[in-house]
This record gives C-alpha cells, structure tokens and sequence, in this order.
C-alpha cells in the first residue's frame, strides 16, 4: 500500500513583508516558475513576487520503500517534505497519507508522520538531550509507561547515550541533527520525513544513518529524505525523484539497487549523472573533483 | 484516557519550564526583589496622597495593590501566548510542535498554562506580602469563593485575548505591539491606578466594554467589600458571559489564522 501520495500537487508563496501585507499585494502573478520579477503594487512599488515552490508534482511513495528528494538549493523539496507533514497545506492538487487528504485529517497525518527537519536549533537549549526527547514525546501522545525505555531505546541507535544528560546548548550540529532523527522517530510513525539528515554528519555517524534508515524502511516504515547527497542517496533510495525550479524533472526506480551497490562509485556516479541530465546542467570538472572527494570521504556509507 | 494525556502534558510543560527557570537561578531572586520595590513605590505613593483620597470606597494602597497585582497576573499571562508564539517561531520548533500529535490549540494554551501558574503564584505573593507589610492592620477576611471564581474567570478571559494574540503574532508576526497597544490601552482604561468613574463618560462606556475592567473591579470587591455580595454576583455574571463569549471566538480564530499560515507557509515566519 501506498503511504505517501502527491496528486498535481502545487505550492506558491508570496513573498510579502510581514504586517504589510496590504500595501504590497501585487495585481498578477504569471510566473510558472522561479520568482515573479518586479511586479507592481498598487503604490506603484515593485512587490515582492510570488515563489512558485511545488509545480503539479505527483508520486507516490510505498510501505518500506526509500524515496530520495534530489535538487538544487530552491528546487522544492523541503516544500514537498512540509506539505507531508501538514506544516504547509498545497494550493492544488491533493497529498495524501496513508489514504487520508491533509487538508482534511491534518491530525491523522500529525500522528503518523515524524519529520527531522533541518533547523538544528529546534530544541529547548536548557533542557539536556533526554529531557528534550521526554518533552517531545509527552506531546507526541507517547504513553508514560513506554516512553523512557524508547528514549533509551533512540538515544541508543542515533548513538547519543553518553550525552544524554548534557544541555542541548552544548551539542554540535551533528549532535542536533541525531537529536532531531530521534525525536523524529518517538511516536513510531508509519512515514518518516528527514530534510538533509547527513548535512552535519561525520562519515562514521553518516555510515550509521544509513543502516538506520535500511532497518527503519525494513521494520515497514515510508522513508522520505530530501538530500543533496549523491552517496548517501546511493546508499539508501529505493528511488529517486529530482526536481528542479519546483518541477519533477525525473524519477527513477532503482530496481536492481542490490546489483548496483556492488560499489558506492558504481550508483553514486549513476545517479549524479541523471541528476544532471534531469536538472538541465553540465556536471563541471571542479564538481566532479568536489564530488569525487567527497566520494571519497563518504564512500564508507555505500 | 485523553485527560490522562491532557495531565500527562500539562506535566510535560510545567517540567520543561521550571527546568529551564531553575537553570536561569538569577532571575527567581531577581523577580522578587522588583515586586518589593513594587509594593514599596505603590505604598509610598499612596502615602503621598494621603488617607482623604478613598476610591470606591477604599484606602488608595488596597486600591492600587489589587488593580496593579491582577492587572499584571492577566498580562504577564496574555503576553505568555504570544511569547510562547514568538519564541517557537524563532528557535524553529513552531513548526516542530505544529506537527506533533498534540492539536495546535491546546499545544498554544499548554505552553501560556505554566506562564499562568508561575504568574498565579507571583499575584499571591505580591497580595500577600502587600497585605500582611504594609497594609498598617486594616485587614478584613476577604471573600475566598469570590476571589477564586474572579481568578477563574479572569483566567478564561485572559486565555480568550491570549489565543487571539497569538493568532496575531501568526499571521501579522507582530502580535507583541498589537499586545504592547491593548496592555497601554488595558492601563489606561481599566481602573489600575484610578477609578474608571474619573473618565470623561464615552471612555467609560468603552472602560465598560473591557473584560479587565470588571476583573479589576470584581477582585477589589472580593478582597476589600466581601460584604457587598449583590454587586460582586453581578460582576461574577459579567465575566462568565465575557468568558462564553470569548473562548469559542478566540478558539475559531486561531484555527482559521493556523490553516492560513499553513496555505501560507507563514508558520516559521517571524
């Protein structure tokens, strides 16, 4: 069955300054991409624009199944991750969680879904890495009894029991960023959403990630990850989905991943080079050499 | 089950908060030295102007000791929405908390509850340490059913303003000046430091409209004329009808402001 489901589903912004709205709604927005340049409002000064974030992008994604995000800075991914999570509501078209509309059972959805998102400061600093994970959980409807085994339990498999008593405040951002896959995972949550989970990570944590969410995809759970990260992508996707300006540009099953992954190189170069078929842009030679060293680093994750 | 769940997370909050006071330790101490210099300066005020000024039919301290003490327990406790608003959207866990099991209403009003009892205990304090100082032996047994249904009301009125400021600081990210113009407004008018009959007759009639008006007064008559019962039931009734009228408004409020922030995706704006 199907957990996750884009139908045509659009997302726009205007761009707008806050506490004045009225002065800077501009009269048309055409744009189908990117953002509206310099359109008028009606005291004559050029608004904001609207951002076309999401074009009329439909997938669906399955029971323990990986799907990776891929796409420039902008390309609506993140957008594509908040509109699962019911933190934004599309324009048009219809996403759907495990068969229920967001728009109408936002809380299905807020009760199914975990989101690790990308802010590492979205964590009370006062508060140590246990508490905060105890707080989240009281919210998250985690029943008492349960829930200081399942922080021990998480605290464990992000690899942050040793700190489990030291104040957020101290912890390093690769430190957040397992914090946050944790408290993404308190409720046990049929859909998983991870924004940039290995941004910040150190090979040996990205390595770790990986077999995370392999076993988190084989315990049944949907698995949604926006990333920038060919290797990481390569290590994880059961398919891939670029998008670029908003628009779905490709998206590829990788059926014979078993086969693929005889070495990390063998996808990760595949599947940039897709990337960049898809997205319209030349790979050039100083990326390439970024991408190889970077390779070369993460290559462990494979 | 769900007032398990309700308790469990109202623990949560408070756990959190007095957490995070406890590791802020300077600010307990300080807190309670301003409100003795508080009381202090309100004392020496209404020394100042001598025992001849007697407002509705009080000494001006008792006066000044209730209208300031509840007019800053509502505030303090409105403000908390927004604060509590502001303060998600600013280290980014608005957006976290949105998308927990916890609906966003009461995920709002759990994060002002502790604001409230932490202000709750401050107004006690700051009673208490008014009466028992510097009230000079004029005491009488105040009417404790009275003042509880006052507070409770009060309590109900101020959650009503607070969901309603914090769909503010939602949708406009200002919802601290829209606060900052009704708590000016709320001083003014309202009977804090004078009679609200010192007002010309149209700012009256609006004193009227204003919940805090007959909180400040309903309190007054609890604390200082417990005999006077005809007058503080008719102020009881007044803010139970202010109270019906306003939490479902402010409730719709905020869901309709929440729903547009999300089409929006105003939700992590500030």
């Amino acid at each position: 069955m199907d957990s996750v489901i884009l139908q045509s589903a659009s997302k726009s912004f205007r761009n707008r300054p806050a506490l004045f709205h009225w002065f800077s709604r501009s009269p048309a927005h055409k744009s189908q991409t990117g953002k509206n340049p310099a359109a008028k409002n009606w005291l004559g000064k050029e608004s904001w624009g609207t951002t076309h974030a999401l074009h009329e992008v439909s997938f669906s994604l399955a029971e323990g199944k990986v799907l990776v995000l891929l796409g420039p800075n902008g390309s609506g991914k993140t957008t594509t991750l908040k509109l699962v999570s019911t933190s934004l509501l599309p324009d048009g078209g219809r996403v759907l969680v495990d068969g229920r509309d967001t728009q109408r059972d936002s809380s299905f959805a807020r009760q199914n879904v975990g989101f690790a998102i990308a802010n590492e400061r979205s964590f009370y600093p006062r508060l140590s890495a246990r508490e905060n994970l105890d707080f989240f959980a009281a919210l998250n409807d985690v029943p008492g009894k349960l829930r200081k085994q399942r922080i021990e339990q998480l605290l464990e498999r992000v690899g942050l029991s040793n700190v489990a008593d030291t104040l957020a405040m101290n912890f390093s951002s690769g430190m957040y960023q397992r914090l946050g896959i944790a408290r993404a995972l308190l409720k046990m949550p049929s859909i998983v959403l991870l924004d940039e989970p290995t941004r910040s990570l150190d090979p040996a944590s990205a390595s770790h990630f990986c077999k995370l969410v392999r076993e988190l995809a084989g315990d049944g759970a949907a698995i949604l990850i926006a990333s920038h990260n060919f290797q990481e992508t390569a290590a994880v996707a059961d398919s891939v989905l670029v998008l670029n300006q908003g628009k779905m540009m490709g998206h590829w099953q990788i059926s014979a991943k078993s086969a693929l992954r005889r070495t990390a190189s063998v996808t990760a170069t595949e599947i940039r080079n897709l990337y960049f078929q898809a997205i319209g842009e030349s790979d050039s030679e100083e990326a390439q050499a970024v991408n190889q060293e970077n390779h070369e680093i993460l290559a462990i994750c494979g | 089950m769900r007032s398990l769940r309700f308790a469990d997370k109202i623990l949560a909050v408070m756990r959190r908060d007095l957490l995070t006071a406890v590791r802020y330790r300077s600010s307990f101490l300080m807190g309670a030295v301003a409100v003795l210099a508080e009381l202090a300066a309100f004392y020496y005020l209404s020394r100042s102007i001598g025992p001849g000024f007697r407002p509705q039919g009080m000494g001006y301290f008792p006066f000044l000791l209730a209208g300031t003490g509840l007019y800053t327990f509502l505030m303090m406790g409105i403000s908390s929405f927004v604060t509590s608003v502001q303060e998600a959207q600013q280290t980014g866990t608005l957006e976290v908390l949105m998308t927990s099991s916890t609906p966003p209403a009461m995920l709002v009003f759990l994060s002002a509850i502790s604001a409230f009892l932490r202000n709750g205990v401050r107004l006690l304090f700051y009673c208490a340490a008014g009466l028992l100082l510097l009230s000079e032996g004029n005491l009488r047994i105040p009417n404790f059913a009275g003042c509880a249904l006052v507070l409770i009301f009060s309590f109900v009125i101020a959650a009503a303003i607070g969901m309603a400021a914090a769909a503010l600081q939602l949708s406009t990210q200002k919802g601290s000046a829209a606060m900052w113009l009704f708590g000016s407004v709320a001083w003014f008018m309202t009977g804090t430091l004078f009679p609200v009959q010192s007002l010309p007759r149209p700012l009256l009639r609006l004193a009227e409209l204003i919940p805090v008006t007959h909180c400040l007064d309903a309190l007054r008559l609890a604390l200082f004329q417990s005999g006077n019962t005809a007058a503080l039931g008719r102020e009881i009734l007044i803010l139970a009808a202010f109270s019906l009228t306003l939490l479902p408004l402010s409730l719709l409020f905020f869901s309709r402001t929440l729903r547009r922030a999300r089409l929006e995706g105003m939700l992590s704006a500030y």
